[in-house]
């Protein structure tokens, strides 16, 4: 976690300078931040403690069975399947799935779980439809779903060989 | 942001109403330890986060990154395109309609296809959320796993649809 904030810091610190040399932006950029940061807040919080009662409350037989590694292709096509009906933004979703992960998911269930909320997500359905009509939303969709199935597979293959 | 909210707020409190139920309020005490001990570890790593979703945002201009598309065909347009979709930054208010002006810039439909799966599953500034609220390293192998999905997307495309403008496509009604 540490290392992590440290690399963060710096590709912020890297940014902050080069937009500092190519347009003289940054400070804009840190007001953008800031506002975008108060802004997603409560949804932030709201996030945690949904994630935090998740935790609690999946029941551990439930997660052996469906969503662990050893549930395999079980596992995946579930992920999918709840990465499609997790309609919202990466606020709120990213902190639900690191609970499901926290409640001892395999690596091909949040793999899949995570490409799949990225590419078919049910939020987007209203936009795309109204921009580019109901038939291209559901053929991208078509499209999208052995994508996000390949992911977990391949992840759950990358966590049996790292077993 | 607001509909997100009220879906959660209404879950936080189903969520809770059924831990009372199955485990008292000593579950529910449980679920909200578990969520300020998230809160906490990665308090400091949000606030990063957010200066760097600032920055990206100021640095890359939609006109900008209208000025790379176009350029290129083949293989080449279709990863500089999932690229732009990755750096584009903003919610679907932003790139919808950007992507909806494909079609008076005559750009071919596979290039849309790869933009918008790129936008999907690169998202740039999406990235340090992912890796602050999930975990760094499922954020790389998940990065790392998905990274081919918009070229293979874009050439699929390419091949199904060959030549066929973004405009071409829509005004034959077959999508």
């Amino acid at each position: 976690m540490t290392l992590t904030t440290a690399v963060l810091s710096a590709v912020a610190l890297i940014l902050f300078f080069v937009n500092r040399k190519e347009n003289g932006k940054q400070v804009e950029g840190l007001k953008i931040g800031a506002k975008e940061m108060w802004q997603c807040l409560p949804l932030i919080l709201g996030a945690f403690v949904l994630a935090g009662m998740i935790e609690v409350l999946i029941p551990g037989e439930f997660v052996r069975d469906w969503l662990s590694a050893e549930a395999g292709f079980k596992g995946i096509v579930l992920g999918t399947l709840g990465g499609l009906l997790l309609a919202m933004g990466p606020y709120a979703a990213f902190p639900i799935i690191a609970s499901v992960l926290a409640s001892g998911a395999g690596l091909g269930t949040v793999v899949a779980l995570i490409a799949s909320w990225s590419l078919l997500g049910l939020s987007k359905a209203p936009f795309e439809s109204s921009f580019f009509g109901l038939k291209f939303f559901v053929y991208k969709s078509i499209l999208s779903l052995p994508f996000c199935l390949a992911a977990g597979l391949i992840a759950h293959w990358i966590e049996l060989l790292l077993r | 942001m607001r509909k997100s909210l009220e879906v959660i707020a209404v879950s936080v409190l189903l969520l809770v109403l059924v831990a009372v139920i199955l485990g008292g309020w000593n579950l529910v005490l449980q679920g909200l330890k578990s969520a300020g001990n998230t809160a906490i570890k990665s308090a400091l790593m949000l606030v990063v986060s957010f200066i760097v979703i600032g920055q990206i945002q100021v640095l890359l201009s939609r006109e900008r990154m209208d000025s790379w598309l176009g350029k290129y065909s083949g293989i080449k347009g279709i990863a500089i395109s999932a690229i732009v979709g990755g750096l584009i930054p903003g919610g679907p208010y932003v790139y919808y309609p950007f992507a909806r002006s494909f079609t008076e810039k005559g750009l071919p439909a596979y290039i849309l296809i790869a933009f918008l799966f790129g936008k999907h599953v690169y998202d740039f500034s999406r990235i340090p959320m992912e890796i602050t609220l999930i975990d760094p390293q499922i954020a790389l192998i998940r990065n790392l796993i998905t990274l081919p999905i918009p070229i293979i997307a874009g050439l699929l495309a390419e091949y199904l649809l060959k030549n066929r403008s973004v405009a071409n496509l829509f005004s034959e009604g077959e999508i």
